[in-house]
């Protein structure tokens, strides 16, 4: 059943250098395709091509002043497509930040390290599964 | 003995008997040869059977039994051999045998003796025992197989536990799905909410709607209204328009009116000006006759002038007719009024032709200036003529006005003034002569001075090098060893080679001095240091013979004051010398007292007084004078060349001092200077004579550049004897050659040397080599040579010949040490160590060394960081803690990337707490400080990296 694509990744960040490590980090790991953004808006605007994942970053506010913040981001992103997961990135590891993503409903919260990769990717993988255990249930319960 | 023997072997026999353990005795070849019971029971055959049968028949394995008693005979004894009796019946007994050889009276091995013991029950414990461990080990294998069944057991519920788990996601994930389907329905129920809001808008529409059409209603009427409100104003306006031309009828009307008004009133004024212009006739003519009345005022007043005047004036008519005239004029020409008028002017002339010229001149020009002629009367009489002409109102030429001006005296004066003028040329000529000649003089005179002072600086060149020959040597040889006559007789060449060289530097002085260069210095100095150690000098000298010496300070001056205390030496060592010298008992006082003081400077006193011969009046002027002594005799009497007190009226002097002497025949003399000195905060600590060797700078190279093979040698000895390293260049080519191959610290530099002398040499040291090793000149001539020329070419300081060790060693360290220090200096800048303070282990191993991507990677961190620092810092200016936050939040994660040390990482998390509480603490600033240096390394360092990685490629 599954479709063997290529997984669609957003990656938004302010902070370029962060952006280009995760890009590479991908691009190592099996084919995603990447789209990187640096504001909020940017992301916005191309929703439209269906990610499958969006990695957002918490402060996306850093130095424009006008920009959305990740929280913001994060609502637009709920109102347009409640089903796209979205990953919170921040280099904050204050618990309230968390939960205050997860209340918004993100689908996870990560900090900021050499390890974030990896728990990204496992995160992604857990992704994956739980669509599959989806799309599964949701065959055989049409067979009922 | 016999009983007992027996007693004995038949107590023996009956324990053996008696033993349970079968007991046999074998001869040599392994017979039995006896038994006990116990074997009969063993074996079951009787005794008599068992005699002389073989030992080993009785066991199961014949073979070992023998070999047990052959063990036996070999070795003496043999113990615990297992082996197994069989019985007659067939019953196998296991037994241990041990054996042993027995021996007669005389030590002769008769056979062997062997015991068994039973061993049946311990093989079955043995053998029970075995199968113990046997099952033991069957146990353990048991064990093991139950642990392994257990951790298989424990594998099996952990992956039920799993299993459950999975079971529970799923009822989660179904949860989740029910969840999300209650979203659904929610959106579902909301859309439907939301159309009720549209169906709800749309009633409100509606109403609108109609609130609008009776809107236009309205509308309708209000037009309506308006119309009627233009028809009115349409008849209101035509109203308007008629009552505007009446107007305009009216206006005409007025225009009309005033115009009529305009032009009478300019009747009137045209009247008005009539009137003006006839008073102004009036008011003119009135002026008229106040002129007329002037004029004529003016005209007696200008009569009476021109009568008065001395000078004769004349009018002349166009005709050349005299027309008027003054006193003067009468009285020159001698003839009445009366008579002249209407004569001819020119008649009055000696030459009348010259005359008449003179007139019509004045009639074509106008005028005619300083005309002379002669007046012809009772005494010829020169004058010089003006005249002009002279007009009426109408600029009519009504004749001319003539005045003469008479110049006998002038014309006298100008004779006499001719002849002085010739005088004074001749005179100039003789003056110009004379002045030729004194410039001749003055050339004549100057070559000789520069002769003169060209011999005295040879002769001081050519008197010095072998004086410093003399000297040298002389204090060379001293330091060896020497015996007394040898040593009393060098102190005297050495004395008299010093009382030389002073004589030889009092008349260089005094050379310099009239050559006008003697130049003072204005060094820091300690006054009272220095005089004391002037007249330490003299004390052996006073104290032969038997005088007192007194000194007098005042304390009140300044300690350190600006002056060339060489000089002050000089002049007070001549006074005190001079003092010393005439004086044959008594005492010398030498006092120092400050005179005036004010805030830049002191006056200060220096007398000498002595108890000596005392001086004439009379001779007090001549003994300024060069060469001069008292009298003729002093010289013989006292000594002396008559030099110091002229050498001490040439250095005070210049100095603005001034020095007086009083003196008294028989009593004695004072000799008084007065020098002014500035004052100075400098405290300079002055190295004076006394240096010690200093052992830690020892090896010091130095360069000799020197021509003398005299010289060479002198300077060899001295530098040895301080220890310095030296090579000797015999001129300055030659020391070029050797500076090429080998370093120095310092150069000795003779200056008047063949091939290259010494300023060629520093300057091609200097510029060519661009060296700046320290360079010393040594010079016997001290006159000519200006230090500043020495300066110019770069040397860095001079030493007269003959040399003084102690000065020479002193210059040269103070110019070795210098460069040592500078070059501690350079070393310590250069060793700034550069830590690192980026790690790019993390990316390298990232981007598994992929230069292309490490690139981008570095790129994007060197074009990001340097906003952020610029932020940061702004930030902080601003106070502006939501922006400091951001920025430095921002940096965070790069400082792990990049390898920076996770110091710097909390310095950013602890200035982000701060500025997200908006709490300023002192240490802020200096870590934000801290985290933008260490981040402009950074950049640095991958700027370094990043060209690495592109050269690299």
């Amino acid at each position: 059943m599954m479709k063997t694509e290529k997984i669609k990744l957003f990656l938004v960040d302010d902070d370029a250098v962060f952006l280009k490590l995760l890009e590479i980090q991908f691009l190592e790991h099996a084919d995603f395709a990447i789209e990187t953004y640096a504001t909020g808006e940017l992301c916005m605007k191309s929703l439209s091509h269906n990610p499958d994942v969006i990695i957002l970053d918490y402060f996306l506010d850093g130095i424009e002043k006008d920009a959305m913040n990740g929280i913001e981001t994060l609502d637009k992103i709920k109102a347009y497509n409640p089903d796209i997961p979205v990953v919170m990135l921040s280099s904050q590891d204050k618990i309230d930040v968390a939960i205050n993503c997860m209340h918004h409903r993100a689908f996870d919260y990560v900090v900021k390290s050499e390890t974030a990769f990896v728990r990204l990717q496992k995160i992604i993988t857990t992704i994956f599964r739980y669509k599959k255990m989806e799309k599964e249930l949701k065959w055989y319960m049409e067979r009922m | 003995m016999e009983r007992t023997k027996t007693h004995n072997s038949l107590y023996a026999s009956s324990l053996i008997e008696a033993s349970l353990d079968p007991l046999i005795t074998i001869s040599i070849d392994g017979k039995i040869t006896d038994m006990n019971q116990a074997k009969v029971n063993i074996t079951g055959i009787e005794r008599e059977q068992l005699i002389g049968k073989n030992f080993c028949d009785y066991f199961t394995e014949p073979k070992k039994a023998r070999e047990v008693y052959k063990e036996v005979f070999a070795k003496g004894s043999v113990t615990d051999i297992p082996l197994t009796f069989r019985h007659k019946s067939g019953k196998l007994t296991d037994v241990l045998f041990n054996g042993s050889v027995y021996k007669d009276e005389n030590d002769i091995v008769i056979g062997a003796v062997v015991i068994a013991r039973d061993i049946s029950e311990q093989k079955w414990a043995i053998e029970l025992r075995t199968a113990n461990k046997e099952l033991a080990f069957q146990n353990d294998e048991k064990e093991k197989r139950a642990d392994e069944l257990r951790i298989a057991n424990k594998e099996l519920v952990f992956q039920n536990n799993e299993k459950e788990k999975r079971a529970n996601e799923l009822t989660i994930a179904n949860k989740e799905l029910a969840f999300q389907n209650d979203e659904k329905e929610k959106r579902a129920a909301e859309l439907v909410i939301a159309n009720k809001e549209l169906a709800f808008q749309n009633d409100e529409k509606e109403k609108r709607a109609n609130e609008l059409t009776i809107a236009n209603e309205e509308l309708a009427f209000q037009n309506d209204e308006k119309e009627k409100r233009a028809a009115e104003l349409v008849i209101a306006n035509k109203e308007l328009a008629f009552q505007n031309n009446e107007k305009e009828k009216r206006a005409a009307e007025l225009d009309i009116a005033n115009t009529e008004l305009a032009f009478q009133n300019n009747e009137k004024e045209k009247r008005a000006d009539e009137l003006g212009i006839a008073n102004k006739e009036l008011v003119f003519q009135n002026e008229e006759k106040v002129k007329r009345a002037d004029e004529l005022r003016i005209a007696n007043y200008a009569r009476r002038l021109i009568e008065a005047s001395r000078d004769p004036l004349f009018t002349i008519n166009t005709e050349g007719k005299i027309t008027d005239m003054n006193e003067a004029s009468v009285k020159i020409i001698g003839i009445s009024r009366e008579k002249i008028i209407g004569s001819d002017f020119f008649d009055y002339f000696t030459n009348p032709q010259k005359a008449r010229e003179v007139y019509r001149e004045v009639f074509a020009k106008g005028f005619v200036a300083d005309y002379p002629l002669t007046i012809k009367d009772h005494k010829l009489t020169d004058v010089l003529f003006n005249g002009s002409v002279y007009k009426d109102d109408r600029e009519n030429v009504l004749g001319i006005v003539v005045v003469a001006r008479d110049i006998t005296e002038q014309k006298r004066i100008e004779t006499e003034l001719i002849e002085a003028k010739v005088f004074a040329e001749l005179a100039t000529e003789i003056a110009e002569e004379a002045k030729s000649k004194a410039e001749s003089a003055t050339i004549i005179a100057e070559n000789a001075v520069k002769a003169k002072q060209q011999f005295l600086s040879n002769m001081s060149h050519e008197i010095r090098t072998p004086m410093n020959a003399i000297i040298g040597f002389t204090k060379v040889i001293l330091k060896t060893e020497l015996t007394l006559k040898q040593r009393e007789y060098l102190q005297a060449i050495k004395l008299s080679g010093d009382a030389l060289i002073v004589l030889i530097n009092d008349i260089l002085d005094l050379a310099k001095v009239d050559a006008g260069k003697m130049i003072f210095e204005q060094t820091p100095f300690k006054m009272e240091v220095s005089i004391s150690a002037m007249l330490h000098l003299f004390e052996t000298k006073i104290q032969e013979k038997n005088l007192v010496l007194i000194k007098e300070y005042d304390k009140k001056i300044p300690d350190v004051l600006l002056g060339d205390s060489i000089r002050l030496h000089q002049i007070i060592l001549n006074l005190v010398s001079n003092a010393v010298k005439f004086t044959s008992k008594g005492k010398i006082t030498v006092s120092v007292r400050l005179l005036s003081e004010d805030d830049e400077k002191v006056n200060i006193e220096f007398s000498v007084t002595d108890t000596g011969i005392g001086i004439d009046n009379d001779k007090i002027k001549k003994i300024f004078e060069t060469f001069s002594q008292a009298s003729s005799g002093t010289s013989r009497l006292y000594g002396g060349t008559g030099l110091g007190l002229s050498i001490v009226k040439q250095l005070v002097e210049p100095q603005g001092g001034k020095i007086e002497v009083e003196s008294r025949i028989g009593e004695g003399s004072t000799f008084r200077f007065i020098l002014p000195f500035l004052k100075t905060d400098i405290i300079q600590e002055i190295e004076n004579e006394i240096l010690e060797i200093d052992t830690e700078i020892k090896n010091i190279k130095v360069l000799v550049v020197e021509d003398m093979a005299l010289n060479q040698l002198l300077m060899k000895t001295l530098l040895d004897d301080f220890g310095f390293d030296r090579d000797i260049a015999s001129n300055g080519k030659i020391a070029i050659e050797k500076l090429e191959l080998k370093s120095y610290d310092i150069i000795l530099m003779d200056l008047q040397m063949p091939v290259m002398n010494g300023f060629e040499t520093t300057e091609y040291i200097r510029n060519t080599m661009n060296s700046r090793i320290p360079i010393i000149a040594l010079t016997a001539d001290v006159t000519t040579v200006d230090l500043a020329k020495c300066k110019a070419v770069g040397m860095n300081d001079y030493i007269a010949k003959p040399v003084d060790e102690r000065l020479l060693y002193s210059k040269i360290i103070s110019l070795v040490k210098k460069p040592v220090t500078v070059k501690c200096h350079g070393n310590e800048e250069l060793e700034i160590s550069k830590t690192k303070c980026i790690n790019l282990n993390y990316i390298i191993h990232l981007t598994k060394s992929d230069p292309k991507l490490m690139m981008e990677m570095i790129t994007l961190y060197l074009e990001q960081t340097p906003p952020l620092i610029s932020a940061m810092k702004q930030s902080l200016q601003d106070k502006d803690w939501s922006l400091l936050h951001k920025s430095v939040h921002k940096m965070i994660p790069s400082f792990s990337i990049m390898g920076i040390s996770s110091d710097f990482e909390i310095m950013a998390k602890k200035v982000q707490e701060y500025a997200s509480t908006q709490q300023q603490t002192d240490g802020i600033p200096f870590l934000v400080l801290q985290i933008e240096n260490v981040c402009n390394q950074a950049c640095s360092e991958l700027e370094e990296e990043l060209n690495k990685i592109k050269n690299t490629k």
